[in-house]
C-alpha cells in the first residue's frame, strides 16, 4: 500500500502547476460538426471544466503507476492536472478492524477496503464540473482526517491511480481513457522490498508476510483480471516512454478538440448577439449605465487622454470607481429598524438600516484591483475574493488560473464583480461561471466595470440571461466602434496605466 | 439622479443606501468613528453632486490608439469656503475630489451682547470673484450664519449664481430664508428634515454635527 495521499499536482490553486504556463498548442484541428449540438435558442455557457478529461490508472501494487501518472501529468503539461489516489478514500476502520490493523492483519489490498462508492462520487461531482472535495485519509488513526479535505474546482484533467483504479464499473464509465500498468508479480515483491524497507523503514519479515497473506492473493485474484477493461496497457520495466508518448499524443488531440469546442461556443455568443435585437439594453433594466454628467464625462475624457500622466490618471480612475461603487450600492440590502432615536432625541419610525455586512465582493485580477481603494473607502470591511483568469495568448480562450473566494459566499446577498473594462467578455463569462458553481445565485451578483463593448455586455446577457445587475460607467456600441473611432475601446488600458506595469 | 423639490435646491436621489446612511449619522447609539466615516461618504456624494453643475468644455484628446476623442474639460476655477468648525468636516470630501482645491474659511460666533451671528474672521483666496465657490456647512437650519458667510461672499465679488451651499441636511424653513437673500444660490443637500423646533434645531436632525464629527 502506497502512502502517497494526493499528489502535489491536486492543486490547491495556488500550486505552482497551476501558474505554469501551458505550452502552446501549435496545431488546431478541425474538428467535425457531430459533437456539437446547439440549442439556437437558449444559448449557454459552457466552461471547459464542466467536461474534464478522466484518466483511469490501475495495476499491482509496485507495477509502477504513479510513476506513469506523473509521466503523463509533466508531459500533456496542462495547468489544471490534478493527480488523485485512491488511498484517499480507504474506509474508516472500527475499533476491533483498527486492531487488526496494528498486527497486520487487517487486509487493506482486498477491494472491499476501499470506498470505491465515494471514490465514483467525487469523480462524478468533478466530471460535472461542481467543487468537489477529496477525503485525506490517516494511515495512523485508520480513520478520515476529520474537517479537512482537499477541495477541487476547475480541473481539466483528472487522473485517478490506485491498484483497483480499473476495477469498479461505476467508475470505469466515467473514464476518458483507462490504463493498466503491468508488471510480472516478482518485480513488485521486489520494488515493494525495497520501497517499504528503504524508505519507510519496515522489516523484511513483515513485509514477505504482508506480501504472502494479503498483497500477492489480492493481484491475482482481483488487480490482473482489471486488466481486461483497459484501453492501454504499459509495461513498467525498462523504457516505456514510447508507449508514456503514445498515450499523451492522444490525450493532447482530446484536449485540443476540448478547447476548440470551448472557444467555438464563445463565438457562437457573440454571433447571437451580434445578429442584432437577439437582446437590447433597453429591455434589460438590470443593466445600467451611469448617467453622462459632466463630471463623468470629464472624467472619462482624463482616462482615455493618452497624455494624461499617472497621477491624475490614478486619482480619475479611484474617482470614477467611487462613483460607480456608489451607484452600484444603491440596492444595498436594507431592513427596517422599528424607532431610531436621533441624536437630537426624536424618533424616526422604520427608519432604513443598510445591510452593509451582507455585500461581498470579488475581484478579476488584475483590472477588479482598481476598485480597491474605492472599496475600502465605501465598505471598509467588505470581504474580498480574488479571480485570477488569463487569455490564451494563441487562442483567446480564457483559462482560470486561481480561485480565492471568501468562505460562505453564497450567503451574501450581494456581491460585486470588479473588473475594469468589459472588452470581448470571455474572462467575465467564466468568472461569472465559477461563482455559480459556488453557489452563488445569479440575481445576487452585480457586474461593476468601467468600460464595456456593446459585444461584450450581450455576451454576457446571452449566457446568463438578465438577472445579472450590471453597473457600467460606459458603453461602448459596436457602430460607435466601427465609425467614430473608438477602437481605443477594445483595448485593456485602464489596469496597465493604473498600475504602470505592462 | 438628483431631484429638485424646489427651484435651486438639488436633493440627491432618496435611494435605500442614502435613507441608509442618514439613519446612521442620526442614530444616538453611532459611535463616532462611525460617525465621521458615513458622514463623510454622505459629503463625498454632496460634493460629486455639486461638481456636476458646474460647466465644462469641449476638449478633444488624443486616445493611447491614436484616435480622436471628443471630450469635454472642466472649466472654470473653483474653490471652497468652510464656515468653522463644522463646514470644516466637509473640506476633506471636497479636497478627495479637487485635489489641490483652495479652501477658504469664515467664522462666524453668536454674538454676546446682541445674540445675533456676527463674523469674526475670514480668509479667503484673492482671486475669489473669479471662482465657482463651494460653501460648506452640514446643517442649514434657520440659514443665520449661511446668509452671513453668503454676504461676505458676495461682497468680495462672487457671482451668486456661482455659489453651491453643500449642506448635509436641511429644513423647508432654512431654505426659504436662506433662499429670501439669495435666490441664486443654489442648495445642494440629501435630506429635507420636517421643520425646527423651539430651539431652532433641526427635526428630526442628528445632534450638533461639530460636537459628533470632532468632539463626543
Amino acid at each position: 500500500m502506497s502512502s502517497t495521499a494526493v499528489e502535489e499536482y491536486l492543486s490547491p490553486p495556488s500550486s505552482p502547476n497551476r501558474t505554469n504556463h501551458q505550452k502552446k498548442r501549435k496545431t488546431r484541428r478541425s474538428s467535425g460538426n457531430s459533437m456539437m449540438s446547439y440549442d439556437r435558442r437558449n444559448p449557454k455557457y459552457v466552461p471547459p471544466w464542466t467536461t474534464p478529461y478522466i484518466i483511469g490508472v490501475g495495476g499491482p501494487s509496485g507495477s509502477g503507476k504513479t510513476s506513469v501518472a506523473s509521466k503523463i501529468v509533466s508531459m500533456i503539461n496542462v495547468p489544471w492536472t490534478v493527480l488523485i489516489s485512491l488511498d484517499n478514500f480507504y474506509k474508516p476502520l472500527t475499533a476491533e478492524e483498527s486492531e487488526r490493523a496494528f498486527k497486520s492483519e487487517y487486509d487493506f489490498d482486498e477491494p472491499a477496503a476501499i470506498d470505491l462508492d465515494l471514490a465514483y462520487k467525487c469523480i462524478s461531482s468533478l466530471k460535472e464540473g461542481k467543487k468537489t472535495d477529496i477525503p485525506i485519509y490517516s494511515f495512523v488513526n485508520h480513520n478520515r482526517v476529520p474537517g479537512k479535505t482537499i477541495p477541487i474546482y476547475g480541473a481539466s484533467v483528472v487522473i485517478l491511480e490506485g491498484i483497483y483504479g480499473l476495477y469498479d464499473e461505476k467508475l470505469l464509465n466515467l473514464m476518458d481513457i483507462k490504463i493498466y500498468v503491468d508488471a510480472d508479480l516478482d518485480v513488485c515483491l521486489a520494488r515493494r522490498l525495497s520501497r517499504d524497507i528503504v524508505s519507510r523503514g519496515r522489516d523484511l519479515h513483515g513485509c514477505i508476510d504482508q506480501w504472502e497473506r494479503f498483497v500477492k492473493p489480492n493481484a491475482v485474484k482481483y488487480v490482473k483480471p482489471t486488466m481486461k477493461n483497459a484501453d492501454a496497457i504499459i509495461p513498467s520495466m525498462g523504457e516505456n516512454t514510447i508507449a508514456v508518448t503514445l498515450l499523451v499524443d492522444h490525450i493532447k488531440s482530446r484536449l485540443d478538440l476540448k478547447s476548440e469546442k470551448h472557444i467555438m461556443e464563445l463565438n457562437r455568443l457573440c454571433e447571437i448577439s451580434s445578429g442584432h435585437k437577439y437582446i437590447t439594453f433597453a429591455s434589460n433594466p438590470k443593466v445600467i449605465e451611469l448617467e453622462q454628467t459632466h463630471q463623468v464625462k470629464a472624467i472619462l475624457t482624463m482616462i482615455v487622454d493618452k497624455d494624461c500622466d499617472r497621477d491624475s490618471f490614478v486619482f480619475f480612475v479611484d474617482r470614477f470607481a467611487m462613483i460607480l461603487l456608489s451607484k452600484a450600492l444603491d440596492n444595498v440590502p436594507v431592513h427596517k429598524q422599528e424607532s431610531l432615536t436621533t441624536a437630537s432625541n426624536y424618533h424616526i419610525q422604520n427608519a432604513l438600516r443598510c445591510n452593509f455586512d451582507r455585500i461581498t465582493s470579488v475581484s478579476l485580477i488584475r483590472s477588479g484591483d482598481c476598485f480597491m481603494k474605492s472599496v475600502r473607502k465605501t465598505i471598509p470591511n467588505i470581504t474580498i475574493g480574488k479571480l485570477l483568469i488569463q487569455s490564451d495568448s494563441l487562442t483567446g480562450e480564457p483559462q482560470l488560473h486561481g480561485e480565492f473566494l471568501p468562505k460562505d459566499i453564497a450567503k451574501f446577498q450581494n456581491l460585486l464583480v470588479l473588473q475594469g473594462q468589459v472588452i470581448t467578455g470571455t474572462s467575465t463569462l467564466m468568472a461569472i461561471q465559477v461563482l455559480l458553481d459556488y453557489g452563488v445565485k445569479l440575481e445576487h451578483m452585480t457586474l461593476v466595470v468601467f468600460l464595456a463593448t456593446e459585444i461584450g455586455l450581450k455576451r454576457i446577457i446571452n449566457a446568463f440571461g438578465n438577472k445579472i445587475a450590471i453597473i457600467v460607467g460606459k458603453i461602448i456600441m459596436n457602430q460607435d466602434m466601427k465609425e467614430s473611432h473608438m477602437k481605443w475601446a477594445s483595448s485593456r488600458f485602464i489596469d496597465t496605466k493604473y498600475f504602470g506595469c505592462k | 439622479m438628483s431631484t429638485e423639490p424646489y427651484k435651486n435646491v438639488s436633493l440627491l436621489p432618496q435611494t435605500n443606501q442614502l435613507v441608509g446612511l442618514y439613519s446612521i449619522i442620526r442614530d444616538k447609539g453611532t459611535a463616532r468613528p462611525d460617525f465621521i466615516f458615513y458622514s463623510d461618504r454622505i459629503i463625498r456624494l454632496l460634493v460629486e453632486e455639486g461638481l456636476n453643475h458646474l460647466p465644462v468644455e469641449k476638449k478633444d484628446v488624443l486616445t493611447h490608439t491614436g484616435e480622436n476623442f471628443d471630450g469635454v474639460g472642466f472649466l472654470g476655477k473653483i474653490c471652497g469656503v468652510s464656515i468653522v468648525r463644522a463646514g470644516e468636516s466637509m473640506e476633506q470630501g471636497l479636497r478627495d475630489c479637487c485635489r489641490s482645491v483652495r479652501i477658504g474659511k469664515i467664522l462666524i460666533q453668536r454674538d454676546e451682547e446682541t445674540a445675533l451671528p456676527k463674523l469674526f474672521y475670514e480668509k479667503l483666496p484673492e482671486d475669489i470673484a473669479d471662482r465657482y465657490v463651494f460653501l460648506l456647512d452640514p446643517m442649514l437650519a434657520t440659514g443665520g450664519s449661511a446668509i452671513m458667510a453668503t454676504d461676505v461672499l458676495i461682497k468680495r465679488g462672487v457671482k451668486p449664481e456661482r455659489i453651491f451651499f453643500l449642506n448635509l441636511i436641511c429644513s423647508k424653513e432654512g431654505i426659504d430664508n436662506y433662499h429670501a437673500a439669495f435666490p441664486e444660490v443654489r442648495i445642494v443637500t440629501g435630506a429635507l428634515d420636517k421643520g425646527l423646533n423651539e430651539q431652532k434645531y433641526l427635526v428630526p436632525g442628528l445632534g450638533d454635527f461639530g460636537d459628533r464629527y470632532y468632539c463626543i
